[in-house]
């Protein structure tokens, strides 16, 4: 039976309205509305002029047709270049101030002293071993790896389900933006163990952590990244699922939807083979990217911002103004939390007036967005009000040399949209005719309360980014040799609670290795690991004394696993106490 | 019998087959403005003393279209497009584009109703202008087309002798750019491809020829030529298909194999893997546009067996042998200007063909400029002719690994097939086959007949088709792209829709393409369907599955028709 058109329309309308009406409930909506709109001026709007990538191109253009040695002098001397400028900052005496009590005990760990950023003497033997990236002026297409995983789901219910990206695939392929000349498209591949166990303690070991959709979704990742820095593309968007914020360095489960952290992997990735060393992920996903600020807290070149829904709010319930990074790093991750309901108005007020100054101040060789789509108005899971054309211009002015999808699960009325914003945006393509079927310009006004908010929180933020160095020093000095914390991690998905206790070498030379007690409670099984990483530009001393400390666990019973993770060397091995076996990967 | 007749740019070549094995085969040089008469003379030619009653099919792969194309002998064409949100139309290009309010999601829900008054002032705008043709496209037309049809309607009340198309008749699938672009295509071609179809089934009869008369389509399948009509696009680029399946026809079973066919200008090729044409992920391109017709991935590289030889010095003072891409008329050899590759060719005895003592005057020219004997400029210029389509044929395979993959399972697949044999057909520049074949370590196979291999192509092609079958229960209709009908899931006897599982959704799926090929007068073909995609998605709202959409992609796959003895005819 064919339908007649009348009933063509009936048929389709109903589903409609059903669908509008389940996935928001609107009424909330409009309570907000009244209050006036605020201009606001962004303070730095020139954007920081340029990253890192763009340095080394214009570096490189005029040095085209010279050898490969000298290029790689070239690329050591921008280094070096960039260490000297961190540290010539102020050094006012100042304390950061915490606006928001953490409900996390162990997280409390702030007002800390300056000390130099490590300056490493075995740079150039390590920029050496690595590539170069190329020259990326040529170009002006905007690398894209489309992964939807249409046959992988956590559950056929869960959030994170083969339709996820089923939409978005509709609307960015109806919309032919695979055939525009500004866009390539590269297909994905598998990442390799190395490249997981670069980041991560997987336990009982990778196979089990990183299945092959998660493979997948961080090899495309790294396919990016190779374009990017073999200069085919000027900027990339890996729009993968599974996603990977939420996963810390020990992954006993997945937390968060997450079980390895495609951002991590992509950076330590971009730093073993390209020599990369100063780079800026910036976090928009709803929730604190609590994940890939673990894994980084103690590393004073990877600079991680992160703005989400106030944590006393929200999973993770995380990410205030206080967890400002371990002894060596105060100050290099920023956490912004949001007063729920914040439109496009308070977020690109945030970014404008706190996230490009930082990110200027930097000077970042490669700025990484941390790409979630739960701030939209109709996402199930948050409490926002981003839309469409507030995560494309979003992009546009943060500039991301590359955005790795997150969460966002608004698969109908949110995903399709924002994911051709972004798309075209980054392919400085017109975005402004992208909208959502029900949006309207003016729909959300940020309240004026909470724009008192968000300028408290940036002034205390830009005040603690300024004293950064002098933080660190005051905090070096209460701690001796080592610097203890403790922690307790919740593993939402798979209801796992880990207690663990991090000891980083308080290292005159360099960041200094980190080792982690681990001892995770399942229903019944408890497993304990013991992990030893290697930072990529330790000092041969930290290197040696970590590896001594990997032998020593290896004849202590009451840990199951012992990982040795050595970033310097490329070597990572996880030694089974039951079998007594070694893996290296 | 079988007739296959192959309208190419310089020669249409035909074949008789009989028994499977051919029985006769016809060269005449083609008229580009009268492709009709080159078709019927190739016919009289090949058919010359064999009664019409005996002919069991005729079919034809001709360049009608791509010559009206290239030619601009198109109509003019109002587009009628209602875009919806997204990329900015006005990035658009298209000539004759008028842009409506209205929008449809992707899943076919209005999100914005056509404004009629609108629609009302445009068509009288387009009558006013003169536009007799149009074609009407709506973003996610084919997930719901209640846009297109209405647009439809007041086009014909107002304006009732403009001929149109409609998006979603056209095709069904995603993309909107290319939707409009084979619209168009399709509208500015169809009256002027009409009256060929009708020429020649008016010369058909002259002839008393009762046979069943196909055109082959760019995915290497024949379609009756009655039902061409409504998709000419379809036949564009058959000529490349005709040699695949020729290709194809005259190898062995399942093997790899690339087919070249060296012309006097450019180079096409084509793969075979295991024993399939390859299809190309996308739809062919066609002058600037990007269309929506299925096709071979075949590649042309401006490079032939007439293509000019010369000596060109760099900056630094090296003399350099180019090769292309401009040609001049024949080979040296064969009485025309400049040296070519043929000319080398035959310097080295690889060919049969042409003068030796010019052959020979050509290459020297190039060696004096070189300082270096004839045979071994004769070797260098074969030896880079062979080298740019090795080049080129390994960029096709490196393309085809790197296709996008979308699932996990096209991510673990190993993609890593080389060529097992090198397959000249066309009969150009022979001589090269071997030298390609040896730099791709392939075995060259230079097949009996292979002169005419595009024509065999077209005569043992079989008919080829596809059906995608989206389903989607919460909103209880199913849509086949290729019909561009929304049907009620409840017109089938399927029970419980929320329940529905894969098996029945392919079930549906075979069922619709066994009636589809009924209606292309295939049904013998209808056994040969196979699955090429399976996917079903569980619509999740508020946490509860409210319905599930099926993705089901079906197809006749290009191939051989059963009378075609098969056997390495090398």
């Amino acid at each position: 039976m064919k339908l007649g058109l009348g009933k063509i329309k009936d048929a389709l309308k109903g589903g409609a309205e059903k669908n509008t009406g389940m996935e928001k409930e609107k009424g909330e909506k409009e309570k907000n509305q009244k209050k006036g709109k605020e201009n606001y001026r962004i303070e730095n709007s020139g954007r920081y002029p340029e990253n890192g990538a763009k340095n080394h191109a214009e570096i490189d253009a005029e040095n085209n047709e010279e050898t490969e040695p000298e290029r790689l002098e070239e690329v050591t001397m921008k280094i070096k270049t960039s260490e000297q400028q961190s540290e010539d900052k102020p050094r006012n005496e100042s304390k950061c101030e915490s606006k928001h009590e953490s409900k996390h005990e162990s997280k409390r760990e702030s007002k800390q002293e300056l000390v130099n950023e490590p300056v490493n003497g075995l740079l150039n033997g390590l920029v050496k071993e690595t590539m170069v990236p190329a020259n990326q002026t040529g170009t002006r297409k905007t690398g894209l790896i489309f992964f939807p995983a249409f046959d992988w789901a956590i559950s056929p219910t869960h959030p994170e389900r083969e339709e996820r990206l089923l939409y978005t695939r509709d609307q960015i392929f109806e919309e032919g933006l695979m055939d525009l000349p500004q866009i390539a498209e590269y297909k994905p591949r598998l990442a390799d163990y190395r490249d997981i166990a670069r980041v991560h303690f997987c336990v009982p070991d990778i196979k089990a952590q990183a299945t092959t959709p998660h493979l997948i979704a961080a090899g495309s990742c790294l396919v990016l990244a190779d374009a990017l820095m073999r200069g085919e593309v000027k900027n990339a968007f890996a729009l993968v699922r599974p996603p990977g914020h939420h996963a810390m360095t020990v992954a006993h489960g997945n937390r968060g939807f997450c079980n390895i952290n495609n951002e991590a992997i992509l950076v330590e990735y971009l730093r073993k083979k390209y020599g990369i060393r100063r780079i800026a992920i910036v976090d928009t996903d709803v929730h604190h990217g609590d994940g890939t600020q673990e894994i980084f807290y103690n590393d004073p070149d990877v600079l991680f911002i992160s703005f989400h829904q106030d944590g006393r709010t929200l999973y993770p319930g995380s990410g205030f103004m206080n967890e400002l990074g371990g002894p060596k790093a105060l100050g290099r991750t920023i956490n912004i939390p949001l007063p729920p309901g914040t439109p496009d108005e308070g977020i690109l007020y945030v970014l404008g007036a706190l996230v490009l100054p930082i990110l200027e101040d930097f000077k970042p060789e490669l700025v990484l967005n941390s790409a979630g789509q739960d701030n939209h108005y109709t996402d199930p899971l948050a409490n926002m009000r981003f839309s469409a054309q507030g995560y494309a211009k979003l992009n546009e002015k943060l500039a991301p040399d590359m955005a790795v999808l997150e969460g966002g699960y608004a698969i109908q009325s949110a995903l399709p949209y924002v994911n051709t914003g972004i798309i075209l945006a980054m392919a400085g393509l017109d975005y402004s005719c992208v909208k959502e079927p029900d949006f309207k310009p003016g729909m959300f006004v940020q309240a004026a309360r909470d724009r008192q908010i968000l300028e408290e929180v940036i002034a205390t933020q830009l005040e603690n980014w300024k004293n950064r160095d002098r933080l660190v020093e005051t905090e070096i000095a209460k701690h001796g040799d080592f610097y203890r914390r403790k922690k307790q991690i919740f593993y939402d998905t798979d209801m796992i609670q880990e207690f663990q206790e991090e000891t980083v070498r308080m290292c005159p030379d360099c960041q200094g290795y980190v080792t982690i007690d681990s001892h995770a409670h399942r229903s019944i099984n408890d497993t304990r690991i013991f992990g030893v990483s290697i930072p990529i530009y330790a000092c041969d001393r930290c290197q040696a004394e970590a590896g001594e400390e990997y032998r020593k666990r290896l004849n202590s019973p009451e840990y199951e696993y012992v990982y040795l993770q050595d970033k310097k060397a490329d070597e990572y091995r996880e030694y089974n106490m039951r079998t007594k076996q070694e893996i290296s990967y | 019998m079988l007739i296959g007749i192959d309208v190419g740019g310089t020669t249409t070549d035909a074949v008789l087959i009989r028994n499977g094995e051919v029985y006769n085969t016809a060269k005449v040089p083609t008229e580009p403005a009268n492709l009709l008469k080159s078709l019927l003379n190739a016919l009289d030619k090949v058919s010359r003393e064999v009664p019409p009653e005996q002919f069991e099919r005729v079919v034809f792969s001709t360049t009608v279209i791509t010559n009206l194309i290239a030619e601009g002998k198109t109509d003019r064409v109002a587009l009628l497009l209602v875009p919806g949100p997204g990329v900015n139309p006005a990035s658009y290009t298209f000539p004759g584009s008028f842009y409506l309010k209205g929008a449809m999601d992707y899943r076919g829900r209005e999100i914005q109703p056509l404004d009629e008054a609108e629609v009302r002032e445009t068509v009288s705008l387009i009558r006013e202008q003169g536009f007799f043709s149009a074609a009407i496209v709506s973003k996610f037309g084919q997930r719901n087309p209640s846009h297109e049809l209405r647009i439809e309607e007041i086009l014909m009340e107002l304006h009732p002798g403009c001929k149109v198309k409609l998006g979603h008749k056209v095709s069904g699938k995603l993309n909107f750019p290319r939707r409009v672009a084979t619209s168009m295509l399709a509208s500015a071609t169809g009256e002027r491809y009409q009256q060929f179809v009708e020429e020649i089934k008016k010369a058909m009869e002259e002839r008393n020829i009762r046979a069943p008369v196909y055109i082959l389509k760019a995915d290497g399948g024949t379609l009756p030529i009655e039902k061409s009509v409504e998709f000419p696009v379809e036949t564009i680029f058959s000529g490349p298909a005709a040699s695949t399946i020729g290709a194809l026809a005259l190898t062995p079973e399942g093997q790899t194999s690339v087919v070249v066919d060296i012309g006097g200008t450019t180079t096409d090729l084509a793969l075979i893997l295991s024993g399939k044409p390859l299809i190309g992920s996308k739809g062919a391109k066609l002058g600037n546009f990007l269309t929506h017709a299925r096709a071979f991935a075949v590649r042309s590289i401006a490079v032939g067996g007439d293509s000019i030889v010369r000596v060109r010095e760099t900056d630094s003072g090296i003399r350099m042998v180019t090769i292309g891409p401009e040609r001049a008329g024949p080979s040296y050899c064969m009485g025309g200007e400049e040296p070519t590759p043929t000319d080398a060719l035959k310097v080295l005895g690889l060919i049969d063909i042409g003068d030796p003592e010019r052959a020979k005057e050509a290459v020297a020219s190039i060696a004096v400029c070189l300082g270096k004997s004839e045979t071994e400029t004769a070797s260098r210029i074969v030896d880079m002719t062979a080298e740019m389509i090795e080049k080129a044929v390994r960029e096709m395979f490196l393309e085809w690994e790197q296709e996008p993959a979308y699932r996990i399972w096209e991510v673990l697949q190993k993609k890593k097939e080389r060529p097992e044999n090198v397959v000249g057909i066309g009969g150009g520049a022979k001589g090269l086959i071997s030298v390609v074949a040896e730099k791709l370590s392939a075995k060259p196979i230079i097949p009996e007949y292979s002169e005419v291999g595009n024509a065999i192509g077209a005569a043992v092609a079989r008919p080829t088709l596809t059906l995608n079958l989206r389903i989607d229960t919460q909103q209880k209709v199913y849509s086949v792209a290729e019909e561009g009908e929304v049907v009620s899931l409840n017109s089938t006897n399927i029970g419980n829709f929320n329940k529905m599982r894969s098996e029945e959704a392919e079930t549906l799926a075979a069922k619709l393409l066994g009636e589809r090929a009924d209606r292309f007068g295939i049904s013998e073909y209808a056994d040969e369907a196979e699955i090429a995609n399976s996917e079903v998605f569980n619509v999740v709202e508020g946490w509860f599955t409210a319905g599930r959409i099926f993705d089901i992609s079906m197809q006749i796959p290009a191939g051989l028709i059963n009378e075609w003895k098969r056997r390495e005819k090398a």
